[in-house]
């Protein structure tokens, strides 16, 4: 992997933003469960990479993507497609 | 725009805030205090967005750990990167009265209180430590006892963020430990560790697993990961090691 690359592979800490209206401010929390391999965790843990443009989000057991985000000047399209759940904290 | 908007019944959550507060940290690193009006306050370890939009309509958004404590206005300190788009307006130019968009505060599993206990292990990487900081600000600022040891990597001794502050937090039986690494050049005299972490200085320095200890781990990607997997090797469950990567798109 080129160095390039390796700066703009970050963690889930960086959908917080972009989620924040579909969360909350501490949706980072949320636990999510991948659907393809099943393994369940924080969102903040996944593996996000960013300026694809905007961020994908893949599963760190398997690698799948889970969640990808784009915001633009007027609204953020959203796709959760590769999660089986999140549980959403109240 | 005053205050976040409200579509729809959605907050967009972005704001402006005015500079209230400039500090130069190092030659590269600036604190900028904050006057958000709608601003809920945060927790340690959280982070923000800024938003600037040039005249052309042009925007361009990064995302900033906050440094002051719970119950502070929020400060975030901010590394010049030479080549970035953000950086270095917001180190360079920016100046109290100045405005910029924000929104925040985000993120609920990098964040640590008095009440999840410890012993607290905090390792950054540069301007990793700038979360890190809020929670040693909070430590501190309530008075907790929670045993707390910040191993803080920098390429030199200027270039050691809140250097004086974490002299003072350091001060005292139950102050925090603090263990620099200057890994590019040190000062005549250093007798302190003159490395990039290995895992015989996290050995050295990191509490050990029979512990329990809370870690936290920001800085770039990939000393995050070698620092994770190290600890993760000395006994630490993956759990009990939270991480934030940061990029080097400024």
């Amino acid at each position: 992997m080129s160095a390039r690359t390796e700066e703009l592979r970050l963690d889930g800490n960086a959908l917080g933003g972009a989620l924040l209206e579909l969360l909350g401010p501490e949706g980072t929390a949320s636990v999510a469960t991948c659907g393809s391999c099943g393994a369940r965790g924080e969102l903040a843990r996944l593996v996000v990479y960013v300026r694809c443009p905007g961020l994908v989000g893949r599963c760190p057991a398997c690698d799948a993507v889970l969640v990808s985000v784009v915001e633009g000047p007027d609204q953020t399209w959203v796709s959760l497609a590769g999660l089986r759940t999140v549980e959403l904290r109240r | 725009m005053a205050g976040a908007a409200v579509l729809g019944g959605l907050t967009t959550g972005w704001q402006v805030a005015e500079v209230v507060d400039a500090v130069d940290e190092t030659p590269r690193v600036r604190t900028l205090v904050l006057s958000a009006p709608d601003w809920p306050g945060h927790r340690a370890g959280q982070h923000l967005d800024v938003r600037l939009t040039a005249p052309d309509g042009y925007q361009a958004q990064r995302s900033y750990s906050l440094s002051s404590a719970p119950g502070e206005p929020p400060a975030i300190t901010v590394e010049r990167l030479e080549d970035g788009e953000v950086s270095p307006f917001l180190v360079g130019e920016l100046r109290p009265g100045d405005r910029l968009e924000v929104r925040g505060p985000i993120g609920g599993w990098f964040v640590w209180e008095p009440a999840l206990g410890g012993p607290l292990l905090l390792v950054g990487g540069g301007s990793g430590i700038v979360p890190l900081m809020a929670m040693a600000r909070l430590r501190a600022a309530a008075g907790s006892e929670v045993p707390a040891r910040l191993l803080l990597s920098s390429r030199s001794w200027e270039d050691v963020i809140y250097r004086d502050e974490l002299a003072a937090l350091a001060d005292g039986p139950r102050g925090l430990e603090v263990v620099h690494t200057l890994t590019r050049s040190q000062p005549a005299g250093w007798s302190g560790y003159a490395r990039r972490v290995d895992e015989e200085l996290l050995r050295e320095v990191a509490w050990p697993a029979e512990a329990n200890p809370q870690a936290f781990v920001c800085g770039p990607t990939a000393f995050v990961e070698s620092i994770a997997s190290g600890l993760v090797a000395l006994g630490y469950p993956p759990e009990r090691v939270k991480t934030e990567r940061f990029g080097a798109t400024g």
